[in-house]
């Protein structure tokens, strides 16, 4: 079977991504082979652990090894997304390394992807190869023709973001806006979680390949993977709530809601997908979920083992936090009307 | 001249490494070999900032996230120090067992990848392993020339061993399921035979292609040890020559016994001890087993990027200003001594603690009984180096292996029994978690006072071994292995080094590989107009296994 990019689009709609990769998998490789262009990845690590990495290693159809070896362009011999540049994996290091990254830049236009792993910080926090982390990110993103944030890092700020937020680490997009660059901002797609899930990664990296546009929410997330919210539409445990069993102890059967499971305020499909080929989740080894997939985590989700309608963090606030939203309410609103101006879509 | 690689990559985080060129003159003529050389690491988060007035039991989901590579190893070093200040110990065997399942199944993970992807194309190419080489000519040359087929199976095994963590812990990286004083996964009989089946397969492969792997390069190493003697007119044995370390090695120990869980927590209190009850023995060797004392444990910030009001002080009683301006400096790691000498951490240290200089570890496959003959070693360099480091961590691998398999079959029978010895969070209270990342000795420090977190530190693995230079001037263990006075730097490029050492087919191949890739100056770093091929400085401070992100981290009041 050739799927062609209407039907692929059509199927990841209609079955759920995550049956579709389990049950499609030779397809998308076909799908991939039929690109006819190499393809220059940008992987690029800020502020990060490097765990959205290991994650993406834990892809499994198709593996990473096959992505990177075994698709390859027509007869070039060439993988067809061998990244340019990869800090964690890559075979180059120092001089050639960033020389790399430059013939990255020179790739054919429209086929530049740039994949940010970590937060962005303040100036002088983060060095690579004697130049700051954010120069690196601006200058990639100059060039790039689509922009991956991948991890709620790269997307939101996440664990290094935390107050006092100690290096002023931030996302991607918010750090794009705050240089001006509202029209790059605008281009990045957000995948987040703490790791990103390498499904979704995989997905919309071929979903780029074949020109299919994802429909991105609100904090521009692909829909498919965070339309759904957790507790009310997906969760197993959720019979569990609805007799009133809940889990307050290690051990204890039940729903985690009153063992701080943030589900109910959290969109993503970790119920449906799992991960590590979708073996298992953190509600299902009794742990609560703790919100990686939202913006503000972790602050919003803490403390993490307290439900959520108990001393919610926002009546928390102090004056300075009040100030904070805002400024960032009327510069929300400043956003939006100047992509409105440039035809784009609403943020 | 100084030749500068920035950044290193195939290690976790942002590493800059600056070693000054030292000519010398042999029988040979004139060559150029490492001087002194610094180590850097680059980037700073501010972890135990953040950490303070937060409710303790997050510190788990927190410190994880210092370090996505070695996540389940600060879980596990975080859950220790969290279980003793919520007075929640012993913890239960049952809780013990799934902790150990997880951390075996990660350290194969861990020790694999590394292996593998990380080291292991230096140590494949040099030592012209195929298997080991990356699969750089794709399926074709895999399937011709076997280029990358351990490397490729490499991928697929690491990511079941991941499997097992998620069948316990959720998800890898980051797992979810530990608790002050055990943990919040049951141990079913489903987990239990979902981790047996999987562990049965990453046996097979660790007792058959890593070990031949590893024996491949041992005997490899020979040769390449009679060739750049050759070559440079000095004596070089072989790759137990190259990254000559200090010969101090520290270890905190790992594995607990479920049932004597008492003796673990002793050097936790302050007590000296080995653990010995354990499966790897904590210590501090230095030609002969020692006993271990945390209160010997200081750390030195005159070249590193804080105040040094606070430099020699112990880590429960440090605190931490960053200076970014400080005159001197060079890095954000900062230099930890072990009773004021530089202690080398990691798989070696682990080895060498528990076992001495000779190992031998038994591959017995744990279904059909078959015996494929132990995996003997004895150390070729005492005071450490790069193929000891490599096969020591080979060696922790099938540890692991062999534990895995036992430990899932001892939980059989506790498999209704507690899972965790609950306790409310206390007022106040404190904990040190001693625990072994896979890159070595790895301490948390938790204070508790009204019921949130006062103060957090953590000393770990890379700070240690990535140190820069003390207060009293000792270069840390990757800068010392770098100027042990064989880090050659040739002004050949790879495919004509490895031509020299194996001859002209084989570089030739490594040429018609590398150039289309872009990759035909790989390592060689640009001086005043030459070029300077990095590749043995590379492979000694990779080594060491680094990860930057989990070597950066700060401490306030």
């Amino acid at each position: 079977m050739r799927l062609s990019r209407r039907e692929f689009l059509k199927l990841v709609a209609t079955m759920g991504a995550t049956a579709f990769v389990m049950n499609h998998k030779a397809e998308i490789v076909k799908a991939l082979e039929e690109v006819k262009d190499y393809w220059h990845i940008c992987w690029l690590n800020g502020a990060s652990c490097t765990g959205c990495t290991i994650s993406f290693a834990q892809a499994a159809d198709p593996d990473i090894i096959e992505i990177l070896t075994g698709i390859t362009v027509g007869n070039s011999k060439l993988p067809i997304a061998l990244p340019d540049y990869m800090e964690t994996i890559h075979p180059a290091s120092g001089w050639l390394a960033e020389h790399l990254k430059e013939r990255w830049k020179r790739g054919s236009k429209g086929k530049r992807i740039l994949i940010v792993e970590g937060a962005i910080q303040k100036p002088g926090y983060c060095m690579i190869g004697g130049k700051d982390f954010r120069e690196h990110v601006k200058e990639a993103a100059e060039y790039a023709d689509h922009i991956i944030a991948f991890g709620a890092c790269a997307c939101f700020g996440g664990i290094p973001s935390s107050r006092p937020n100690p290096s002023g680490a931030m996302g991607l997009q918010e750090f794009l806006k705050e240089i001006g660059r509202y029209d790059l901002a605008e281009k990045v797609v957000n995948i987040p979680c703490c790791p990103g899930h390498p499904d979704h990664l995989i997905i919309t990296l071929t979903s780029v390949m074949l020109g299919i546009e994802l429909e991105l929410d609100e904090h521009n997330r692909p829909r498919i993977f965070f339309g759904k919210n957790m507790h009310y539409a997906l969760c197993p445990y959720r019979p569990h709530y609805d007799m009133g069993i809940f889990t307050t102890k290690p051990g204890e059967e039940g729903c985690r809601y009153k063992f701080g499971c943030k589900g109910p305020e959290v969109r993503t499909d970790c119920a449906l997908r799992k991960w590590n080929n979708h073996v298992s989740y953190c509600v299902q080894v009794g742990a609560p979920c703790i919100g990686c997939a939202e913006p503000g985590f972790p602050d919003r989700f803490l403390p993490f083992y307290v439900p959520v309608t108990n001393e919610r963090p926002f009546f928390r606030l102090d004056p300075i936090d009040l100030g904070i939203i805002s400024v960032g309410a009327v510069t929300a609103g400043i956003v939006r009307k100047k992509i409105k101006k440039n035809g784009g879509d609403q943020l | 001249m100084k030749v500068v690689v920035d950044p290193v990559t195939r290690i976790e985080g942002h590493l800059r490494i600056e070693m000054d060129l030292k000519e010398i003159t042999t029988d040979t003529g004139k060559l150029y070999i490492v001087g002194e050389a610094r180590s850097a690491g680059m980037l700073f988060r501010g972890f135990e900032i953040f950490l303070k007035g937060k409710d303790p039991r997050d510190a788990f989901f927190f410190t994880q996230r210092i370090c996505g590579v070695c996540p389940a190893a600060h879980a596990e070093a975080s859950n220790q120090a969290l279980d003793i200040a919520f007075n929640a110990v012993p913890v239960p065997p049952a809780a013990t067992l799934i902790r150990n399942i997880i951390q075996c199944a990660y350290y194969i993970y861990d020790h694999m990848i590394h292996t593998y992807l990380l080291v292991g194309p230096e140590l494949g190419i040099l030592c012209k392993h195929p298997p080991m080489i990356p699969p750089v000519l794709g399926k074709d040359g895999m399937t011709k020339l076997g280029l990358g087929s351990s490397y490729a199976k490499c991928i697929e095994i690491q990511r079941k061993a991941n499997e097992i963590i998620a069948l316990w812990g959720g998800k890898f990286p980051h797992h979810a399921c530990g608790y002050p004083g055990g943990v919040t996964v049951k141990p079913t009989s489903e987990r239990i035979s979902g981790t047996v089946v999987r562990a049965v397969e990453i046996w097979e492969f660790i007792a058959k292609t890593m070990i031949r792997d590893i024996q491949a390069i041992i005997q490899a190493s020979e040769t390449v040890g009679e060739k750049i003697s050759e070559i440079l007119g000095i004596d070089v044995r072989g790759l137990e020559d190259i990254g000559v370390g200090t010969g101090y090695f520290l270890s905190y120990g790992m594995l607990p016994d479920p049932e004597n869980y008492d003796d673990w927590l002793k050097i936790a209190y302050g007590e000296k001890g080995r653990r010995t009850s354990a499966v790897i023995h904590a210590g501090a060797w230095d030609g002969n087993f020692k006993d271990f004392d945390l209160n010997k444990i200081q750390e030195f910030v005159k070249y590193s990027w804080y105040s040094d009001e606070y430099s020699g002080k112990k880590p429960n009683e440090e605190e931490t200003i960053p200076l970014m301006s400080k005159p001197g400096a060079y890095s954000w790691i900062k230099a930890p001594r072990y009773d004021g000498k530089v202690y080398e951490v990691g798989p070696l240290a682990r080895m060498i603690n528990t076992f001495g200089l000779k190992w031998r570890i038994p591959r017995v496959h744990p279904i059909t009984g078959e015996d494929l003959g132990d995996f003997v070693y004895e150390v070729r360099n005492p005071k450490g180096s790069v193929l000891d480091r490599v096969v020591a961590r080979v060696a922790n691998t099938l540890i692991c292996a062999n534990k895995l398999i036992e430990y899932a079959k001892m939980l059989v029978e506790y498999k209704d029994s507690s899972i965790c010895n609950y306790k409310d969070v206390p007022d106040e209270g404190e904990g040190f978690g001693l625990y072994e990342a896979p890159r070595g000795a790895l301490l948390h420090y938790l204070k508790i006072k009204n019921k949130v977190i006062e103060r957090y530190q953590c000393v770990v693995p890379s700070t240690w071994n990535l140190s820069p230079r003390d207060d009293m001037g000792q270069p840390g263990p990757v800068e010392t292995s770098l100027q042990c006075g064989t880090t050659w730097l040739p002004t050949m490029d790879v495919p004509s080094v490895c031509s020299a050492i194996w001859g002209k087919d084989y570089g030739d191949l490594l040429r018609r590989a590398l150039t289309p890739l872009g990759l035909a100056e790989l390592n060689m770093e640009p001086v005043n107009g030459r070029k300077f091929n990095t590749t043995i400085a590379l492979l000694i401070v990779r080594s060491f296994d680094p990860c930057i992100a989990c070597a950066v981290h700060l401490i306030e009041r």
